[in-house]
């Protein structure tokens, strides 16, 4: 069975990714910043999963955990860890360090794993990197337009992911970026429309189906191209 | 009625050009750059015009507020954000310079962001004005074709949603808001082998900027004002 290795997994999207493709019988490694405190991921007393300690702002961190993991393939890496501050983030209400701190969370981390990582990804079979986008981080579509510091760290994120496909094309690796729909997550709310079961399997369908040919495309969970 | 520009990065290159081309048709010019003692050619482009130099950091929340103070409650009819880096020559995957790539996030995308913010008064008063966000179109999601100069490209791309996002927020106040990509330019930064001289692309942008009206708030422009894709 294949491998995957999933960042910000101890709630929300990425726990419910931790919880699809375990259950699929895939080996996951999931990546949290306080593993103590992760007693959910821990009560689903799934064998093959692995709980490491990862924040991705901490790049020492994620050279460390790929020092313990080389050499073993990983099919899937899917960029995940962020955070969005709601309300605060409307115009004169974000500070720079609340911004800079979503580059860092999405953009620089992203980066950062994918650097740490691509050998992994491309000793595998899939050779499949993701990267959770989202609407917000779309030019062209009118959601959550507003949103300063997580509207802008997406459509950044959405660049980098493109230059990521365009540069590990020679090495076989499919780079996609998601967005995972308005789901009832900690972070979202409740106003959401989708729980995070059917995003989370929604985008597990249309990431089976992926190869070389969406390198570089902008996916909504359904299958769906989102716009620039 | 005189009109006035205020220009960010105004000390070389198409930041210059702006000034030297504003002043001398006739419009009273706020120059900003970080170094007034050592800008001589803005002083020389702005000698016998109606041209003030400032002291502006883009990416000092300080250094815009005092900008806010030199100017207190005068109308600007245009603001461009000018001011921007390349992101320095450790861009690549594999050789990635994170502080590179945070120093220049400060410079190309909160710059922008908070001059916009702080001037917003400014550019509001009277009959709006325009803002004008100098961005690239290397920025471009649709255009995108190549994997290199990760920090100059992601942080024109969070500019671009700057520029959106302040278009649906000021558009209320009459303000227009454009991100402009100003062409290859023979410029530092653009390189000796650009095909368009500063002058041949402030020249267009200028034409453009005038030609644009509230219709135009939020879209992304080439210099010579036909429309670019995301």
């Amino acid at each position: 069975m294949p491998t995957m290795l999933v960042t910000g997994a101890n709630r929300g999207i990425g726990f419910e990714f931790v919880r699809q493709y375990a259950a699929e019988g895939w080996t996951v490694h999931a990546g949290v910043r306080n593993p103590a405190a992760n007693s959910a991921l821990r009560a689903l007393g799934l064998e093959r999963l692995s709980i490491h300690q990862l924040d991705v702002d901490n790049h020492d961190q994620i050279k460390a955990l790929a020092a313990g993991l080389e050499g073993q393939p990983i099919d899937l890496l899917i960029n995940n860890a962020g955070l969005w501050a709601g309300d605060d983030e409307k115009y004169g209400r974000f500070s720079d360090d609340q911004w800079m701190t979503q580059f860092k969370t999405h953009v620089f981390g992203t980066m950062a794993m994918c650097e740490a990582f691509v050998d992994n990804v491309g000793a595998s079979d899939k050779k499949l990197m993701v990267n959770i986008s989202s609407g917000n981080g779309s030019l062209g579509l009118a959601v959550g337009i507003g949103d300063y510091p997580y509207d802008t760290t997406k459509a950044a994120l959405n660049m980098v992911g493109w230059g990521l496909a365009v540069r590990l094309k020679d090495r076989g690796i499919t780079v996609t970026s998601m967005t995972p729909g308005n789901v009832a997550t900690d972070m979202s709310g409740p106003g959401a429309d989708l729980t995070p079961e059917e995003s989370i399997a929604g985008m597990r369908r249309v990431i089976k189906g992926l190869d070389m040919s969406h390198s570089g495309a902008f996916m909504r969970y359904n299958g769906d191209i989102a716009p620039w | 009625m005189t009109k006035t520009v205020l220009i960010t990065g105004a000390s070389r290159g198409v930041g210059l050009e702006f000034s030297r081309q504003y002043a001398a048709d006739g419009w009273r010019v706020h120059a900003c750059c970080r170094d007034p003692q050592g800008a001589a050619a803005l002083s020389e482009a702005l000698a016998g015009h109606d041209g003030v130099v400032h002291a502006l950091d883009v990416a000092e929340r300080q250094s815009i507020d005092g900008l806010k103070d030199e100017l207190g409650g005068e109308a600007l009819d245009v603001l461009i954000n000018n001011a921007g880096v390349s992101g320095g020559g450790h861009q690549t995957f594999g050789d990635m310079d994170y502080d590179a790539w945070a120093d220049t996030m400060r410079v190309n995308a909160f710059g922008p962001c908070r001059v916009s913010e702080v001037l917003v008064d400014n550019v509001a008063v009277g009959n709006a004005g325009t803002i004008v966000n100098i961005s690239s179109q290397m920025a471009s999601l649709t255009e995108c074709d190549e994997g290199d100069e990760f920090i100059y490209r992601s942080s024109k791309t969070a500019l671009n949603m700057v520029s959106v996002n302040l278009a649906h927020d000021l558009g209320p106040r009459g303000i227009t808001v454009l991100a402009f990509h100003p062409g290859w330019v023979r410029t530092d930064m653009g390189g000796p082998e650009a095909p368009i001289t500063a002058q041949e692309s402030v020249t267009a942008l200028r034409a453009s900027i005038a030609a644009t009206s509230h219709a135009d708030n939020g879209r992304f422009l080439n210099y010579d004002g036909t429309p670019l894709l995301w």
